[in-house]
């Protein structure tokens, strides 16, 4: 991945114009010729118009949900990913419960748990002390769900490393923390890119099973249109193109990124 | 040959009955060994024979199963020894460099003085554009280990092993990955440090190296000292049958 090319100024940046040139992704040219088409037709159709004015809430909710819950997700995945390449028998058999167990579970039990069984038991053991809102039931679910994922994709990150780096840190005096922070983590960070992209936009997707919490996301205010104007073609759609949008967004954006980090 | 005759210092490491199993492979299997503070041993011996091994137990790389190490008068197989501390104070220089590659080359030599040694950015530059000076390429402080020749990271990863001002400098096999052309950039450095008085463990087989800066010689063979003496007596009259093998093999 990592080449020779910023060895020179002048070179780095005819190779990345020639990439620029030779691959243009012409399946994202083709999706944003659709978007206008969907876009004309929809903004000169009464019936869309207001499928969006009442669905438009829900995708404030469903991004909102998802940074928030990736963000955790990134903290707990590190954490338990540390503890899978750790030499401690008790963190290892901890993080490797946890991860087996979640990754055994369809996202959907997860959050139900998350929200029926987890939240309710945390509430009445601490007199109220602590509550949960739904919304945060969600974020806590989709979380500790996708924290499973994360945590392996760290473990293979810095399992990657060749050895002789936490060995070149520590015969300099370094800490394992201190090796891993400064040594490891920077190299695995940037080689996990790709698949910690990938699993954002899969969350996205995935935040829609909050519905079920009955949190106003962008799939539930859809639910409700329906519902309400039984006009199943138009709600549906719009929440399909909502979805479309954001993970199509996302995953120019992951490719950027991705480009970016592996020449630089 | 003249400055052979150096004066040197009371013992800087003392390693007694060293073993080091792993599981039936006995790799270094019963190693005494005393070396004074600035002399320079050089270790030669069969692949497999243990050198890097007793290396890498000097500086706790590798618990030893059995046997004492005390460096500088610190017993560092001893139950609750600072291993961390022990460690900025011997440098080890790989066969692979193992330089960081996401760092650059002032950065690699500044890291481990900011986070282990404390010290500020200011300082630790100034240290390490002195080292880079040191080693010849200070125009490289900016290159990452990528962008360098072998020979060139090698001795980044000398400079930064020489920036946290260790008392000893451990070499394994520091030119065997590099091209014949880059060899001598490297082991002219590690001349140089010997000259000016580090205490040094050096495995290699450069025997142009060994006949200028070695004050002691070593040959290991099955995980123990073979023949050990000084390099004059080991290239004209070696003792051992074992040896004559040995060194007719690397002296063609
Ligand atoms: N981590 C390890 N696990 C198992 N066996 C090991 C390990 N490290 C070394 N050994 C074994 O110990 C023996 C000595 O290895 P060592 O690397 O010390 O030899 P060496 O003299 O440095 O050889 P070379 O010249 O090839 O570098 C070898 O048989 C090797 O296979
Ligand atoms: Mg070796």
């Amino acid at each position: 991945m990592t080449e020779l090319t910023s060895a020179t100024p002048e070179l780095g940046k005819a190779k990345k114009e020639r990439i620029s040139l030779a691959d243009v992704p012409w399946w994202v040219v083709i999706i944003i010729l659709i978007g206008i088409y969907v876009t004309f037709a929809v903004l000169s159709n009464e019936r869309y118009i207001e499928a969006f004015r009442f669905i438009l809430p829900g995708v404030k909710i469903t991004m909102q949900v998802t940074v928030l819950a990736y963000a955790l997700a990134l903290v707990i995945g590190l954490i338990a990913g540390l503890m899978r390449v750790s030499k401690n028998p008790v963190l290892y058999a901890l993080s490797t419960l946890y991860v087996e167990i979640i990754r055994g579970l369809p996202m959907l039990v997860i959050l139900l748990y998350a929200g029926y069984v987890i939240s309710p038991a945390i509430r009445d053991a601490t007199h109220r002390a602590i509550t949960f809102s739904d919304l945060q039931e969600g974020i806590i679910g989709l979380a500790i769900g996708y924290g499973a994922y994360l945590a392996e994709v760290y473990r293979a990150g810095i399992e990657s490393i060749h050895r002789g780096q936490m060995e070149a840190a520590r015969s300099l005096g370094m800490t394992y923390m201190q090796a891993m922070r400064y040594v490891i983590l920077p190299q695995a960070i940037r080689r996990i890119l790709p698949p910690l992209g990938n699993d954002f936009i899969a969350m996205l997707k995935d935040s829609s099973l909050i519905a079920l919490l009955a949190i106003p996301d962008l799939l539930q205010m859809g639910r409700l249109f329906v519902s309400r104007t039984f006009r199943a073609f138009e709600g549906y759609n719009s929440v399909a193109l909502l979805y479309l949008v954001m993970t199509l967004f996302l995953s120019l954006l992951v490719r950027t990124i991705e480009r970016r980090w592996s020449v630089g | 040959m003249a400055e052979k005759k150096k004066q040197l210092g009371d013992r800087i490491i003392e390693i007694y009955d060293l073993r080091k199993h792993f599981g039936h492979v006995e790799a270094v299997n019963g190693v005494t060994l005393h070396v004074n503070r600035g002399e320079v041993v050089v270790i030669i011996g069969p692949s497999g024979s243990g050198k890097s091994t007793l290396l890498r137990c000097i500086n706790h790389l590798e618990t030893p199963t059995s046997g004492q190490i005390i460096i500088d008068g610190v017993d560092i197989t001893a139950k609750g020894v600072d291993i961390n501390a022990l460690r900025a104070e011997i440098g080890i220089v790989f066969q692979q460099f193992n330089l960081f590659p996401h760092l650059t080359a002032l950065e690699n030599i500044t890291l481990a003085q900011r986070v282990v040694r404390k010290r500020r950015r200011e300082e630790a530059e100034r240290i390490a554009h002195e080292l880079l000076a040191k080693v010849g390429i200070p125009e490289k402080a900016d290159a990452y280990p990528d962008q360098l020749s072998g020979g060139q990271q090698q001795r980044v990863a000398i400079a930064r092993a020489l920036a946290m001002q260790p008392k000893i400098m451990l070499f394994d096999e520091p030119t065997s990955a590099l091209d014949p052309e880059m060899i001598k950039e490297v082991l002219d450095v590690m001349l140089e440090l010997a000259r000016e008085g580090m205490t040094m463990l050096v495995v290699s087989h450069e025997m142009g190296f060994a006949r200028a800066a070695a004050d002691r010689m070593i040959l290991m063979d099955e995980g123990v000292i073979v023949e050990e003496t000084t390099p004059e007596e080991l290239f004209t009259a070696p003792k051992h049958e074992r040896t004559k093998q040995f060194l007719s093999k690397i002296l063609h």
